[in-house]
């Protein structure tokens, strides 16, 4: 058995739960307040599944942190998403020095075991090759 | 059709003061805070009676902080408003201050902001993120450092060289949290926080206050201030983000777009500009800032930093003052302090750190949101 830790942003295929705008923005994650290209919302905005694909635009190895639950270091990449969206999360390897322009994909890793002895998996990226 | 500030009353500053970025300590914020205005109002030999409003710049003090303040130079009963907008409170407490009197509602009127270091608290919007809480300031300029240097083939010791300048320029200011030189070793020898990202290349976040009062024609006049000394506003823009394509760096493209309006409604281009006080909490933010406003096409900002040209006394002046990097950035005052120091500058009063023939200068910041402020400041 295994929980995402966050099931409202990602599955367990690795997919962005993202949404799209009848105006054609495609945005993450999804969201019901508003369209932040043409102010659209409601049933304007659907929910849209993002591949978890995308280009390394920059990432870096951070060394200090407030948070010491967050152990140093780790690596925090920027990632624009084949779909459209940019985002910025923590890749898989801690140190890893990856070239931008690199293409990146979504993996599942275990941070933590539930109560009831079930692995919880958080999303991170790595190089796709 | 809208009207720009140079289309209303001519504004000027005629008063600026401050209270030295510092170290957190007990010193109370209400100290902080009357110690420039005091300074201020000493600055344009004028009297606390003169203000007719008062624009309280703070991001971190919580709710009505001003009046339990201002009620110890005499309560006067003059309107007061708190200005809260991430590092460009200040910046926005200087704008309101300044239409204010262009439009003809007071004559004299106080911007000062003022900051202890207290936690930040922003409420959720209601959406989840993937990490945020992984994400300080500082990584995501090192994530610019690294796409800034990998874009224009440029090396982590020359972007290190912005800090060493500015290090250098608040070792003049006696208003700065940082006062001591550092050579390029130094700065790059220090505690790595992200990436290349070094202690001395980021910001020490502080405490201090910074205060400035602008003045109409007529309030110069009826006040007996010195017109010699009063450094007229000549322009002030304000912008906030739009949805950018993917790769621009928000920060950069915001810069670009509000720097160009201010520059043509004040018909002035980056040629003229003598003095420039930016938002530099990061060492990558001033190459990137400088290019975005105009003085050198993108990716070519390092040049002029190792030509000397960003120097005091070079072509262009670059955060004489130290920068959010040595003066120091306790959020509420710091743009208020950029137009104190652009306003010496002008005046010729700057000492130490005079730039040469100052005539006109402007003020850049940035804030988390993000906003973007822009002054520009004449010697008539
Ligand atoms: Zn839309």
């Amino acid at each position: 058995m295994e929980t995402l830790l966050k099931p409202t942003l990602y599955t367990s295929e690795g997919a962005l739960l993202g949404g799209r705008c009848t105006c054609g923005h495609v945005f993450f994650p999804m969201q019901g307040h508003g369209c932040e290209v043409c102010g659209r919302h409601g049933a304007d905005l659907q929910p849209m599944a993002l591949t978890g694909r995308g280009k390394l635009l920059s990432s870096t190895v951070v060394h200090l942190h407030a948070d010491k639950a967050r152990a140093t270091p780790f690596t925090i990449g920027k990632i624009a998403l084949t779909d459209g969206p940019v985002v910025r999360t923590l890749l898989v390897d801690p140190v890893q020095q990856i070239a931008p322009g690199t293409e990146m994909v979504t993996a599942l890793v275990p941070v933590g075991t539930g109560d009831d002895g079930s692995a919880i998996l958080d999303l991170r990226f790595k190089p796709e090759h | 059709m809208a009207r720009t500030l140079k289309d209303l009353r001519p504004v000027y500053v005629v008063g600026v003061g401050w209270h030295r970025y510092q170290n957190p300590s007990d010193t109370p914020y209400v100290t902080l805070g009357v110690t420039a205005i005091r300074e201020a109002l000493a600055d344009a030999r004028i009297t606390w009676p003169s203000a007719e409003s008062a624009y309280v710049a703070t991001a971190l003090l919580g709710m009505a902080s001003g009046r339990p303040m201002l009620r110890h130079l005499g309560a006067t009963g003059i309107p007061l408003s708190h200005v809260e907008n991430a590092s460009a409170s200040g910046s926005t407490a200087f704008r309101q201050a300044c239409i204010e009197v262009a439009s003809g509602l007071t004559d004299v009127s106080l911007a000062v902001g003022v900051d202890k270091r207290n936690p930040v608290r922003r409420d959720s919007t209601g959406m989840d993120n993937l990490a945020e809480d992984a994400i300080a300031q500082f990584t995501h300029f090192s994530l610019l450092t690294n796409e800034y240097a990998h874009r224009h083939k440029v090396s982590f010791e020359d972007i290190a060289r912005v800090a060493v300048k500015n290090h250098r320029n608040g070792a003049k200011n006696r208003n700065a949290q940082r006062q001591q030189e550092r050579s390029l070793d130094e700065v790059l020898g220090g505690k790595k926080v992200a990436g290349s990202l070094t202690a001395l290349q980021c910001t020490p976040i502080g405490e201090g206050a910074a205060a400035a009062i602008v003045a109409s024609e007529d309030g110069i006049k009826r006040l007996g201030i010195d017109p010699g000394r009063a450094i007229r506003v000549i322009g002030s823009t304000a912008r906030s983000e739009r949805v950018y394509a993917a790769g621009l760096g928000f920060d950069a493209v915001l810069t670009k777009e509000t720097t160009e309006i201010a520059l043509q409604e004040a018909q002035v281009s980056p040629q003229d500009l003598d003095i420039i006080e930016l938002h530099d909490a990061f060492t990558v933010e001033e190459l990137h800032y400088i290019e975005n406003i105009g003085l050198c096409p993108e990716g070519q900002g390092v040049h002029l930093l190792k030509d000397g040209a960003l120097d005091i006394g070079g072509r262009c002046a670059v955060n004489p003052s130290g920068g959010l990097i040595a003066m120091g950035h306790p959020i509420g005052p710091t743009g208020i302090g950029q137009i104190g120091e652009i306003t010496l500058q002008l005046r010729g009063e700057a000492g130490a750190r005079q730039h040469p023939k100052a005539r006109t200068g402007l003020a850049h910041m940035v804030g988390v949101g993000a906003v973007c402020y822009v002054h520009l400041l004449q010697r008539p």
